[in-house]
């Protein structure tokens, strides 16, 4: 974290507040050129797919051979350790400071039984199982504990810079790090950032890409980014994480499929995005990400979304940043695609946040950190910068969906996004109680998503 | 409900038939143990490797039930028992569900129906060597909880049957008279199923977890003692090793006899 602190000022200085317009024509037109989607992968994505990979079993939940008791206050110490002596148990051992005893239990006999016999005598207050504690798992990305508030919110001061230092609220984030110990997600999972391109040789990403791409704005097979967008919402979907550099990603060890589909002042087509969502849907994506959109509603733009997800692909994109009523397309294409609203580090809604009956879900937006070209930042500056958007919400929903299909490759689209919008927290039930039009169902909560349910 | 209740009419018709074969041989006089009934207790446990996993866990189960005994020609004696079993499932995962779910909930009720047959073989001074069987089958009833925490309402449902056959040598010493302590070593095939289902709103799917034929030895010493010239105490306690620790069995029974 010294390296944090100390290139805090090179980071405040690459600080961008962005709130994105919509990239479609000012006036709905349409382009009329086509795109050829080729297939120029040598290894393309849809061919690396393997057997679903494991979920991490969790430990027993509780020691095998060990119980912690406490006899009510009255009850002398050394009647009490004579008679846990009495039962047989071949270790004792008493915790002075709470008056707790330490039992291992006797060969052959079971924590159940054990605990069934303890509280059997009057004299004991309470015997319960020796349980078992975790690290949750936490990556070694140096900006990942200070700066990541969307994965892990511990509360106080987001020091963007001396001016803009936001207090924060301590849970108001996508749970992730428990949902990180059931799955990092699976390298044959493919999440296609459809965007400005993918710097490819950022230290965070170069190792995350599935090929170089293809670029409908300028028709060739290199999405190189040359604007600065893509690259970061592919970061935070899935920056290359525990790799002791930069940032984490939501979907630790999900790969990313970069698609061009703007020029590089962020301007693009329909067309170049229809093309965008086809050849990713070729090419195997699992998860098709849209940080990007139009006022117009388009049927071919509808019917290319309809397209991925009727192979099974989780299509999520943003639902704009004008403060208005009104989601932009595609992400008000409510059967095919989950449209995610921005939060905060607070859990409010923010409040350039478009919202409309076809929001589904939020996800922190404001103050989001996330790789950047380097020719971008300037020589001198860390390849990284803050910004804001439903932009950066939606790759956190795109993440999240890929860890998902990552731990159950067999479920359809549709189980997905409805998993994203039931298990989410309702941030704002004071207000809007239930499902409503600015966060939709709530910010998405990775932990209830894909941690077992426990029933008792 | 098919699967269930040809299980419930095969047990039926067998004890008709017992009862049948039993009175004729009663009739015709031969010195065999009469008809007999009461109840008996039974739990025991069971440490298996569901279907799909890598760790192991547990079945506990204990059962109370209404039970019959028939004696029959050259001594053996048929045991038909029903009546309602109580399975508990430790650290039970249900990870293929769209919502994975982890059972920690309270044991499950059934009906348990159950037939065993002990049969002497060959006795030699104070000792008698015979074979034991038993086939015990558990029907689960479907228990529902409440999904709670979700932007929508929800609930799982979760039913769990098991079959259990065992079969084995019995050793017994004769020496006491009414009391016969005797020796058991059994081995003991296990099927289990607990079938989860889940919905919130229009989200919905369904896991059956499968233990396919777990075996096990089980280890037992038990007594069979004439309190009166009618009442009969049936006790068995036992254990089933098994690589990494042990598993438990115990018995008791009080039988009238007629």
């Amino acid at each position: 974290m010294i390296m944090a602190l100390e290139s805090l000022p090179k980071v405040a200085a690459t600080a961008l507040i962005v709130l994105y317009s919509a990239l479609g024509t000012g006036d709905g037109s349409l382009s009329l050129q086509t795109k050829s989607p080729g297939r120029t992968f040598v290894r393309p994505a849809s061919h690396l797919r393997v057997e679903r990979p494991l979920l991490r079993r969790r430990a027993p939940r509780y020691a095998a051979n060990r119980v912690l008791v406490r006899f009510r206050p009255e009850i002398d110490p050394v009647y009490a350790e004579g008679l846990l002596r009495s039962y047989g148990f071949p270790a004792v051992r008493r915790i002075g400071a709470i008056g707790v005893y330490n039992v291992t239990t006797a060969a052959g006999v079971s924590v159940t039984e054990t605990l069934a016999m303890l509280r059997r005598n009057g004299d004991i207050e309470l015997a319960r199982p020796d349980y078992r504690a975790r690290l949750a798992d936490v990556p070694n990305d140096p900006y990942f504990l200070n700066y990541q508030y969307a994965l892990w919110n511990r509360g106080g001061v987001l020091d963007i810079s001396p001016e803009i230092q936001p207090q924060m609220t301590a849970g108001a984030d996508l749970k992730a790090t428990r949902a990180w110990d059931i799955t990092h997600g699976d390298s044959e999972t493919v999440i296609a950032i459809i965007d400005t391109g993918v710097d490819m040789e950022h230290p965070d990403l170069a190792g995350k890409v599935v090929s170089a791409g293809r670029d409908f704005a300028n028709d060739d097979m290199d999405a190189t980014d040359d604007h600065w967008h893509g690259t970061h919402v592919a970061g935070v979907a899935a920056a290359d994480t525990d790799n002791g550099d930069g940032v984490a990603g939501v979907a630790w060890d999900c790969r990313i499929l970069p698609v061009k589909v703007t020029d590089a002042e962020g301007n693009g087509f329909y067309s170049w995005i229809i093309d965008g969502i086809i050849w990713a849907a070729d090419q195997g994506a699992d998860v098709i990400n849209l940080s990007l959109g139009g006022d117009v509603d388009d049927p071919f733009l509808e019917d290319a979304c309809k397209y991925a997800h009727d192979k099974g692909i989780v299509v999520v994109a943003a639902t704009g940043n004008d403060s208005l009523s009104g989601v932009l397309f595609p992400a008000a294409y409510d059967s095919y695609v989950l449209a995610a609203a921005a939060s905060d580090y607070d859990d409010v809604i923010a409040d350039f946040s478009n919202y409309g009956p076809e929001v589904d879900v939020a996800a922190p937006g404001v103050w989001i950190l996330g790789p950047a070209p380097q020719w971008y930042v300037g020589t001198g500056n860390l390849p990284y910068l803050f910004a804001s958007g439903t932009s950066a919400a939606s790759p956190q929903v795109a993440g999240m969906a890929a860890l998902i299909k990552s731990a159950k490759p067999e479920l359809p689209a549709d189980d997905i996004m409805r998993i994203i919008r039931y298990t989410a927290d309702d941030i704002n039930r004071t207000s809007f109680p239930g499902r409503d039009d600015h966060s939709g169902y709530g910010r998405i909560n990775m932990e209830r998503a894909l941690a077992p349910y426990i029933i008792r | 409900m098919r699967a269930g209740n040809t299980p419930i009419r095969r047990v039926l018709v067998l004890c008709a038939g017992l009862a049948v074969a039993a009175a004729q041989v009663a009739a015709a006089g031969l010195p065999i143990k009469p008809l007999a009934a009461g109840l008996s207790y039974e739990n025991f446990s069971r440490t298996v490797v569901w279907k799909g996993d890598e760790a192991s866990s547990k079945i506990q189960a204990g059962l109370i039930s209404a039970r019959a005994e028939f004696g029959l020609a050259k001594g053996i004696v048929v045991g038909v028992h029903a009546g309602l079993s109580l399975t508990d499932f430790k650290d039970v995962s249900f990870t293929a569900l769209p919502i994975s779910l982890q059972y920690d909930g309270s044991p499950l009720k059934g009906f348990a129906l159950g037939v065993d047959i002990d049969a002497p073989l060959h006795k030699f001074s104070d000792f008698e060597i015979g074979a034991t069987a038993r086939f015990v089958y558990s029907i689960g009833m479907s228990k529902t909880w409440p999904l709670e925490g979700f932007a929508v309402e929800g609930e799982a449902r979760g039913s769990s049957n098991w079959l259990e056959a065992a079969v084995g040598p019995r050793l017994s010493y004769l020496f006491f008279g009414r009391v016969v302590p005797y020796l058991e070593i059994c081995a003991r095939w296990l099927r289990a199923d607990f079938e989860m289902s889940e919905t919130l709103e229009d989200l919905s799917g369904a896991e059956k977890k499968l233990v396919r034929g777990d075996l096990q030895l089980s280890f037992a010493l038990g007594a069979d003692a004439a309190v009166t010239d009618r009442i009969v105490i049936e006790a068995k306690a036992g254990i089933l090793p098994y690589t990494g620790g042990v598993n438990g069995l115990v018995s008791l029974g009080v039988l009238y006899k007629f």
